[in-house]
């Protein structure tokens, strides 16, 4: 009925509801603190088409002469081409046939192989594209039970890293001058081997990151066998031991279970960011955005975080408290108090009538209303709800929390079916002390850096730099210099992933397997062979295979017989190797009843400081400083702030005021005796005096593409944890007087907004609603029937297959994903620092953040934003030389050859979502970093490298299209929409893009959610009739309007 | 009337000089116009390899050694080793098969000279035009007539667009044939 009523409204009705509707809402969406204040320079700038500085560039008395390079380069190519010109036909080049055909390639075809990722030490299933027996993308294994398919950032740029010019080729040893020189395997092979064998009654230390390889643990073990004075330290810049300690002292057993987070009716997050980097996300954003199905209301969660400052969990939260995090412990013992009223009985005894939540919500300034919502929802959700809070707060957090789930109930959304595992359990804290003070003592007689940096990442009082001197011989095992080879007598080059052999273990239940795509492409080894070899005790000839044999005997041997299969061992491995996981019947460790006990910890009463608080948080985009030699990854504009090229300190609007500073601004922040200067930056939604830096970059010694990259935050921590080993209490924080360029994508490419205040909302750019207002009246926001509007052209006729998108904003977390994966199928270059200041920034898909309502208490709305392919392209009809135009199948074709740069189409898109290439990027950032003959090998080759003066843009994947196009004509059958995925797509962890055919009535695509009620064309009013849908975002929370 | 001599170079120098300069660029225009789009060219070969003996005398079917043609982008030149799977036994005596086999058990580069080829920015597919029933001979001329290999037909944007829009009159051996795509994404991207 209401369905009805509402599309007959007559015209008067409408409007009246419209105005009241705006009155409603006077959330306003902005972008920055420039937009919301609507500063003038702002206005100014999005009047240009480009930014301040643009023209400095062409300052002819700047541009350097011809270089000896260029010269050469010119002369080589004029007398090419007088040779070329005076022959009668001009040569077409040769044709190289493989000499021996490899059985599996077809040349134009790519092929997939299924590995493991160690990008970091979630061992995500890959599936790696190779061409011509080149890898050049990686996609997600669909069979991998944990990551299903999927793929992070981070997964997708270490295809850069396998190309990255900067990787070492050889092994190095030291001179006596310090300085490092080529060396041989063979050489360092035997230096090292003797002094293995001298090695006495010396420790020889391993110094690792996690471990997840059930056999290279093995050679581990082997190794030990054979010098039983090794000891192997491993350790992880961000770990979970808190989190598992707590769990151990209430439950008994070392390991924090899984969560079964789309069960989740109401989730509370407490300093965590779990659809970001706490944990492993591509995994949990899945099962999360489960529960965020605008077609299953029914199981619709709702979100509750309370953080320090805004996270990606934070972003996508329903309520959302700023809270320092030394008062959650205060937070949740109140939560306990207020449920035990509630009638909820809390197991134990604690006196928790201390805690009242109406005075800590008058102390730290929160919506008691909401807080009661909080208490409300738990209460009601019994045994549907999961609380959990951050790895980096205390114990007695993590205590409480554990108590407070359990007597929610909600241990029935621990997982049973899976636990993570541990091949090799990772290093307590304190344990690290006993091997810089054995280095000290000089009890330490070799060190190996197993592919770690623990120089950058163990804290400065710790003294480990100063320590290794003690240690006569130092071995680092790595892929490039990093700080703690630097200080080592050799550095040995490791192979990458995919040009290695090994096996993962990450959870029970099942095995993955890793497996080279590409013989070394320099003289490295990986690290296990190295071992091998180091194990055979005398100089023997490198054997290629060493490793490879090794892993296949110890599965024949030990791993395979508990499988209990009907295959043989080469069925078995070779099925293993095809699928890349095995899978097994296995019972995880299953945790014990609650012990009371531990609630020992909680009776005493932890007051929050009010000092100036410093919480480090682990990278988005440089990890834990592994990759901050990917320009891929540090040009990803962050989740939250759009900073890219580096890291800040986060502090809030109140903070800034007190200390008399404003963004970029540098600050001295003084913890302990340890000091660091960051520039700061007004991150809306951080909690007064609080202070947050992530952790990963400013490394000393790193690559072209890294150097001067951010500041190193790591200082600030120390060997005795403050108030836990990430969070700390500054002495003194003040303004240090200098300043710094901080530079974000947040302003650009904004929508021509200048005019009309507050255009995101008027011009209906961001839509959103409630679920209450959803299930009231699904049609709340009038969409099925679009503005008709006459077009002085003739329509386009759509005979065949009609691409489109559909962009579901209840999934789409704003991590990011899809930028790097479109980088990376679509040739995108890297610019640098200097150009994205300028908005030269070349990603062809972007995702636009907006907050709205108070500074201090943002909403946050995600939007991604890539070429709409607009119906009426407003592109099309100014390009004086018919580059770009339309196409039968409904895309703005881009034409790059034909493209003679005039730029009309970028100044005419309404969206904003053309590029253009200022400079060959290739050649012009970081000094032909490019354009190396290693780097250009990750290049798509179905995708044309663009070059300097051509606009460019969101093709919808093209290539993929005309593959899928090709492979529908072989097989003689007409082509259907969910033949193909565009990259995007296949990396968004949450399935929040959907691609398919619009002419196709009876898909999914098109009946589920190209036609969705809540489906909008973001500036439809301009009547560009475009071909991405975006279903609105509704907020799970109790009042209707957002 | 004193003829002037800026008479003289309006009336007869500069039209002849304007004669000379049109004329002899329309004739190098049409007499180089094969070497322009390449028809003709047949250039030597490191290998004295017939298509007219392989294809033509002896049958053998173009996929036999060109096996991309219906899978891939590329036709794929064969490898040395498929010609190696007859010539291990094959006129083994022979000096250009004494060449084969040694490029193949000396595991060179085997260097064939492009005849045949479009732009770096067109994405010609083989795939998807065999499979839609045009034979090999509508762009690559009678091959089997050919002791070597020479480009009878223009490769120029035009030539494919006129098969594009002219399906009918062009292969008139397809049944119920269909125009081809004349979009840009058809071939660029």
């Amino acid at each position: 009925m209401s369905e009805v009523k509402n599309i007959h409204q007559p015209k008067a009705d409408n409007q009246t509801e419209d105005k009241s509707k705006t009155e409603k809402l006077d959330t306003n969406y902005w972008r920055s603190f420039k937009d919301l204040f609507r500063d003038t320079s702002l206005i100014e700038a999005s009047n240009h088409e480009f930014g301040d500085g643009v023209k400095d560039d062409f300052e002819p008395s700047k541009l350097s002469g011809i270089s000896r390079r260029k010269f050469l380069a010119l002369v080589g190519a004029s007398a090419a081409l007088a040779g070329a010109g005076c022959s009668d036909y001009r040569s077409k080049g040769d044709i190289i046939p493989y000499n021996k055909m490899p059985e599996e390639i077809t040349v134009g075809k790519a092929n997939y192989y299924a590995s493991t990722s160690t990008a970091c030490s979630h061992g995500c299933g890959v599936l790696i594209k190779t061409r011509e027996g080149r890898p050049i993308k990686v996609d997600g294994n669909p069979d991998h039970p944990v990551s299903k398919g999927k793929t992070c950032a981070k997964c997708q740029a270490s295809i850069l890293s396998l190309y990255d010019p900067e990787r070492l080729k050889f092994p190095m040893r030291k001179s006596r001058n310090g300085g490092f020189l080529k060396s041989t395997w063979q050489h360092v092979d035997d230096e090292i081997i003797n002094a293995l064998n001298k090695i006495g009654n010396k420790q020889i230390a391993f110094v690792s990151q996690r471990i997840i390889s059930p056999t290279g643990k093995k050679v581990l073990d082997d190794f030990v066998k054979q010098y039983p004075n090794t000891k192997i330290y491993s350790y992880e810049l961000f770990d979970e031991q808190i989190r598992n300690s707590a769990w151990q002292k209430c439950y008994g057993i070392n390991k924090f279970p899984l969560i079964s987070w789309d069960k989740a009716k109401v989730i509370l997050g407490l300093e965590t960011d779990f659809l970001g980097t706490d944990g492993n996300k591509v995994e949990t954003s899945r099962l999360y955005t489960q529960g965020r199905e605008v077609n299953n209301l029914k199981k619709f969660n709702r979100l509750y975080v309370a953080e320090s400052t805004l996270s990606v969990t934070g972003m996508n939260s329903d309520y959302r408290f700023r809270l320092r995090p030394d008062a959650q412990f205060e937070f949740v013992m109140c939560l306990l108090n207020e449920i035990n009223k509630n009638g909820i009985s809390v197991p134990g005894s604690l006196p928790l009538g201390g805690y009242s939540l109406k005075s800590f919500a008058g102390k730290y300034s929160l919506s008691l209303k909401n807080l009661k919502q909080l208490v409300k929802d738990l209460a009601s959700a019994k045994g549907e709800s999961v609380i959990y809070a951050g790895r980096t707060l205390p114990e007695n957090v993590h205590i409480a929390v554990n108590l407070l789930n359990e007597a929610l109930g909600n241990t029935a959304l621990y997982r049973t079916d899976s636990i993570d595992v541990d091949v090799l359990p990772l290093l307590k804290h304190e344990e690290i002390k006993e091997l810089v003070n054995d280095m000290n003592a000089g009890n330490v007689g070799m060190i190996i850096h197993y592919d770690s940096n623990p120089v950058f990442h163990f804290p400065d009082d710790l003294g480990y730099k100063d320590a290794l001197k003690k240690v006569p011989v130092v071995v680092s095992i790595t892929g490039s210099q990093n700080d703690s080879s630097e200080l080592g007598n050799y550095t040995l080059p490791l192979s990458h992933d995919f040009e290695s052999w090994g096996d993962a273990k990450t959870r029970t239940g099942f095995y993955s397997f890793q497996q080279p795509v590409i013989d070394p492409i320099f003289s490295t080894r990986q690290k296990e062979a190295i071992l091998l070899t180091w194990l055979k005790g005398k100089p023997v000839v490198f054997d290629e295979m060493v490793y490879h044999k090794y892993l296949m005997n110890n599965w024949q041997n030990n791993l395979y017989p508990t499988f209990n299969t009907k295959m043989t061992f080469t069925e078995f491995w070779n099925a293993g190797l095809h699928d890349g996981i095995a899978i097994l019947e296995e019972e995880p460790d299953s945790f014990g009843s609650f012990n009371s006990s531990a609630l020992s910890e909680l009776q005493n009463a932890v007051k929050a400081s009010s000092k100036y608080i410093v919480v480090l948080r682990e990278s988005y985009q440089a990890g834990d400083g592994k990759f901050l030699n990917n320009g891929w990854l540090l040009e990803l504009p962050h989740p939250v702030s759009k900073i890219t090229w580096d890291n800040y300190a986060a502090v809030s609007h109140n903070t800034a005021k007190d200390l008399g500073i404003k963004s970029n601004d540098m600050i001295a922040i003084r913890v302990g005796d340890r000091k660091l200067e960051i520039p700061a930056f007004i991150q809306p939604g951080t909690a007064d005096k609080t202070i947050t830096i992530e952790l990963g970059f400013g490394r000393k010694v790193v690559g072209i593409v890294g150097t001067g990259v951010g500041f190193n935050a790591n200082v600030l921590r120390s060997k005795s944890a403050g108030i836990s080993p990430w969070i700390y209490l500054a002495n003194n924080v003040s303004k240090s007087g200098s300043s710094y360029h901080l530079v974000a994508t947040m302003e650009h490419h904004m929508f021509g907004e200048a005019l009309t205040k507050d255009a995101a909302q008027k011009r209906k750019i961001i839509q959103e609603g409630t679920v209450k207002e959803y299930q009231k009246d699904a049609h709340f926001l009038n969409t099925e029937n679009p503005v008709k509007m006459e077009s002085l052209y003739n329509p386009h006729e759509y005979p065949g297959v009609k691409w489109g998108m559909a962009v579901d904003l209840n999934k789409c977390v704003g991590c990011g994903d899809c930028v790097v994966a479109c980088n990376a199928e679509n040739n995108i270059p890297i610019v640098g620092k200097d150009q994205v200041a300028v908005s030269r920034e070349m990603q062809w898909l972007r995702v636009d953040r907006y907050y709205s309502g108070s500074i201090d208490d943002p909403v946050t709305s995600n939007q991604i934003m890539l070429c709409q392919q607009c119906d009426n392209a407003p592109c099309e009809n100014v390009c004086p030389v018919a580059a770009t135009t339309h196409s039968p199948d409904g895309l703005n074709q881009m034409i790059y050859n034909r493209c003679v740069g005039t730029r009309y189409c970028s100044n005419n898109c309404p969206y904003k979502v053309r590029r253009f290439n200022f400079f060959n990027y290739r050649d012009h950032f970081k000094d032909n970093y490019q354009q190396s003959h290693l780097l250009s090998l990750v290049y798509n080759p179905e995708v044309t490298v663009r070059s300097r003066g051509v606009m460019e843009k969101c093709t919808f994947c093209i290539q993929r299209i005309m593959e899928a196009r090709s492979n529908a004509i072989e097989e003689h059958r007409p082509l259907k929409g969910s033949d193909v995925r565009t990259a995007c797509q296949d990396a968004c962890n949450t399935e929040a893009i959907k691609f398919g055919d619009m002419n196709d009535k009876d898909s999914e695509f098109y009946k589920k959610y190209r036609t969705h009620e809540l489906g909008y064309y973001v500036l439809e009013d301009v009547n560009t009739r475009p071909n991405v849908t975006y279903i609105a975002k509704l907020r799970n929370i109790e009042s209707e309007e957002v | 009337m004193r003829k002037s001599l800026l008479d003289y170079i309006l009336k007869v120098r500069l039209p002849i000089t304007l004669f000379v300069i049109i004329a002899s660029f329309t004739i190098t225009y049409f007499a180089s116009r094969a070497e322009d789009n390449g028809v003709g060219y047949s250039p030597v070969q490191p290998i004295n390899f017939s298509h007219k003996l392989h294809a033509g005398q002896m049958r053998i079917d173009c996929q036999y050694c060109h096996t991309g043609v219906e899978r891939s982008r590329n036709a794929m030149v064969p490898a040395v080793s498929t010609c190696m799977n007859c010539h291990t036994i094959a006129k083994k005596d022979s000096p250009e098969i004494k060449k084969l086999r040694n490029y193949y058990y000396s595991n060179i580069a085997l260097p064939w000279v492009r005849v045949h080829k479009v732009p770096d920015f067109v994405y010609f597919n083989h795939s998807v035009h065999v499979n839609s029933g045009i034979k090999c001979e509508s762009c690559h001329g009678d091959v089997r007539q050919m002791t070597r290999i020479t480009q009878v037909h223009s490769f120029s944007m035009s030539d494919c667009l006129n098969c594009h829009r002219h399906a009918k009159e062009e292969l008139p051996y397809i049944k119920d044939v269909k125009n081809g795509p004349d979009n840009c994404f058809a071939c660029h991207r």
